[in-house]
């Protein structure tokens, strides 16, 4: 009897908060909901070589370089990355007009993409070329992400020869916009 | 990914605890009184709680946001929900939860009839976790850096620590003369779980400034570790086990051990004006067990690739530069941590004298029994960047004899307004009670910042019960 009064107590003791408490519906799905769009900006590549690396005769010359590339490595980036742009910017106050090949390379060197920009020479007034972005998305985008390396040729055109003493140098500057939807 | 994004959500849907406990703090016909204070005058022949049951309580506690604010079914996009929450939070605001059980208690007097000396002992497992809103890093991760170029995000935001540990207490307070109470009480810390990351610094920078070789200047500088115990061996892949049981097993018997105190007082200024204080948890934990430390120290400045045409001198791959500037270093040794650690206090002004029962007062002494009291309390915690500070008004009143009820308002870092309520009853020689705080937000429990009750149930003999 009395430990039947002590049962009903204690469980109106336990239910009362209940009893005067509610709350609004709530849906905990929503979750699935979650879509993080981050988009960061970050340096791709940049150069500065000067007329004195450049020492030349007076003609065409090419200087190629390959640089490792490894963000495409992180499956992470790879599968979340939406979209891409690059940006690419070049400055020359060198004597001669050039032309710059970004090559895109697969881990086996095989040129995904080329894409090619040119600069006029210096003559006296500011030389700096803003190129157009180039955007990546879907089939270039997958091209994109196959990247392990990028190589570069700078190509000088023909012109007035190059000594220790020639002045000005040729300034390549890039950046990445990278647009992420992680779910 | 996701499902640690997930984690942390289900974490800040369960937070909201302050680990103060205003409405038991003093509530001394409530035995478990004397774990808030040792110097409680908490009086009895004997006592014992009943298994499990004696000693429940939650606290959550989320100071800038709800669960409602997240989760309403009102139709607004989650991911609006949540740049709502980051941009109205700090990094100042944080999530915490406490939770207690008691697995046994008991206490009974020493000395004979007329002493006033009494132990009282028991087991209790604890789960402690407090995180402050990583705000920079939650608008990195919403955002990126795109249109916060000038801005340093702080990896200081990153701060938290959580733990489960059982505690295994022997409590000694004695009634000195008609004035005064004085208690201690010794703890042994078995700590299953730790993760601790509350020492981080550093800061993710983009900037843009013309004339330097690089379309933007990226630095990285991060001083980050993370520090866990009785976590490591549920990261590997070869681990197959359940890991709530393991751990539970970890915190009762091969924890981490500790060592830790609680002191209090009872001091009657006169015969009804009243002050407490109490100092709960001065104590650490060797954190020795299974212990794992992860730390990415070091500096970066991210240029991009730097090709030099010059086939001889090639530059390093700029990703392999990152591993070294910034390495993930892993280092298995011993940390301490220190329990947070609470300081209570409290004047209570007592009045009403009770004229029922008790025709002849036969001990003779000042037995006399108030029927209302009122007064003010303080708490404070450390915590990792500031203390949190609570102020409580009270209001006690003994409704029979054997029916108490307090209520309290309190001013807290989650509410300005929060309005508590206990009650403890006797039965024959059962105590019950059932504490609540933020009754005004029962109407509504998912747009409550902060929750927290408690209730149990113990066996109490007094001698007028012989």
């Amino acid at each position: 009897m009395k430990s039947n009064f002590i049962s009903r107590i204690s469980k109106l003791l336990l239910l009362a908060p209940l009893l005067f408490s509610c709350s609004s519906s709530l849906d905990f799905d929503q979750v699935n909901d979650l879509k993080l769009k981050p988009v960061f900006v970050a340096n791709l590549a940049y150069f500065d070589i000067p007329a004195t690396q450049l020492i030349n005769d007076g003609s065409a010359e090419p200087f190629v370089d390959v640089s490792e590339f490894n963000a495409f490595k992180d499956k992470f980036f790879r599968d979340n990355l939406v979209k891409a742009e690059l940006n690419f910017e070049i400055e020359n106050t060198i004597i001669r007009s050039f032309r710059i090949d970004l090559m895109l390379l697969d881990a086996n060197d095989q040129i995904l993409e080329t894409d090619s920009y040119q600069v006029p020479a210096y003559s006296g007034t500011p030389n700096i070329i803003k190129f157009p972005t180039e955007v990546f998305e879907n089939e270039r985008l997958d091209l994109l992400k196959k990247t392990a390396k990028l190589g570069f040729v700078v190509t000088m055109d023909a012109g007035p020869p190059l000594d220790i003493n020639s002045k000005g140098n040729l300034k390549f500057r890039s950046g990445a916009t990278i647009y992420m939807e992680i779910e | 990914m996701r499902k640690g994004y997930l984690i942390l959500l289900v974490i800040f849907q369960l937070s909201c605890f302050a680990q103060n406990k205003q409405v038991l703090y003093n509530f001394t016909s409530i035995p478990q009184s004397l774990l808030v204070n040792p110097g409680a005058d908490v009086s009895y022949k004997f006592y014992f709680g009943i298994p499990i049951l004696s000693g429940v309580s939650a606290n959550l506690g989320s100071s800038s946001f709800s669960a409602y604010d997240l989760f309403a079914n009102n139709g607004v996009d989650f991911n609006d929900k949540v740049r709502n929450i980051i941009s109205n939070s700090s990094n100042k605001d944080k999530t915490q939860v406490n939770q207690q059980l008691e697995i046994f208690s008991g206490g009974f007097r020493i000395g004979g009839k007329e002493s006033q000396s009494y132990i009282s002992f028991g087991v209790y497992q604890e789960f402690d976790f407090l995180m402050y809103f990583p705000k920079d890093l939650a608008i990195l991760a919403v955002d990126g850096n795109q249109n916060y170029i000038g801005k340093t995000f702080n990896l200081a935001d990153l701060n938290l620590r959580a733990e489960v540990l059982s505690v295994f207490h022997v409590g000694f307070h004695k009634k000195l003369s008609e004035k005064l109470v004085l208690g201690g009480r010794a703890k042994i810390y078995s700590s299953g779980a730790n993760a601790t990351s509350t020492h981080n610094s550093g800061f993710i920078y983009t900037g843009q400034s013309v004339g330097t070789p690089n379309l933007y200047n990226q630095i990285i500088s991060s001083n980050l570790e993370l520090k866990t115990s009785g976590l490591n061996k549920f990261t590997k892949d070869e681990y197959e086990g359940s890991v709530p049981s393991d751990i539970a097993r970890n915190t009762f018997f091969n924890g981490s051990l500790g060592l830790g105190l609680d002191a209090g007082i009872t001091y009657y200024i006169k015969e009804n004006l009243q002050f407490t204080a109490s100092i709960v948890d001065i104590g650490f934990i060797k954190q020795s067990k299974d212990v794992e430390t992860l730390t990415y120290k070091g500096t970066y400045s991210y240029k991009g690739a730097n090709p030099n045409f010059d086939p001889v001198n090639k530059p390093e791959d700029v990703f392999d530069q990152f591993d070294k500037a910034i390495p993930r270093d892993t280092l298995y040794n011993k940390y301490t941590t220190w329990r947070p650690t609470k300081l209570y206090s409290s004047i209570q002004y007592s009045f009403g004298e009770s004229r029922s029962d008790d025709q002849c007062n036969c001990k003779g002494s000042i037995n006399r029994r108030y029927l209302n009291a009122i007064g003010g309390q303080m708490f404070a915690m450390t915590m990792p960047s500031e203390p949190y500070v609570a102020i409580t008004a009270f209001y006690k009143r003994s409704i029979f004899e054997k029916l108490d009820l307090k209520a309290t308002y309190t001013i807290d870092p989650y509410s300005n307004k929060n309005i508590g309520l206990g009650l403890s009853g006797t039965l024959g020689k059962l105590n019950m009670y059932l504490l609540v705080d933020n009754v005004l937000e029962y109407k509504d429990v998912s747009k409550a910042n902060s929750l927290a009750f408690q209730f149990g149930f113990n066996f109490v003999f007094q001698d007028s019960e012989d």
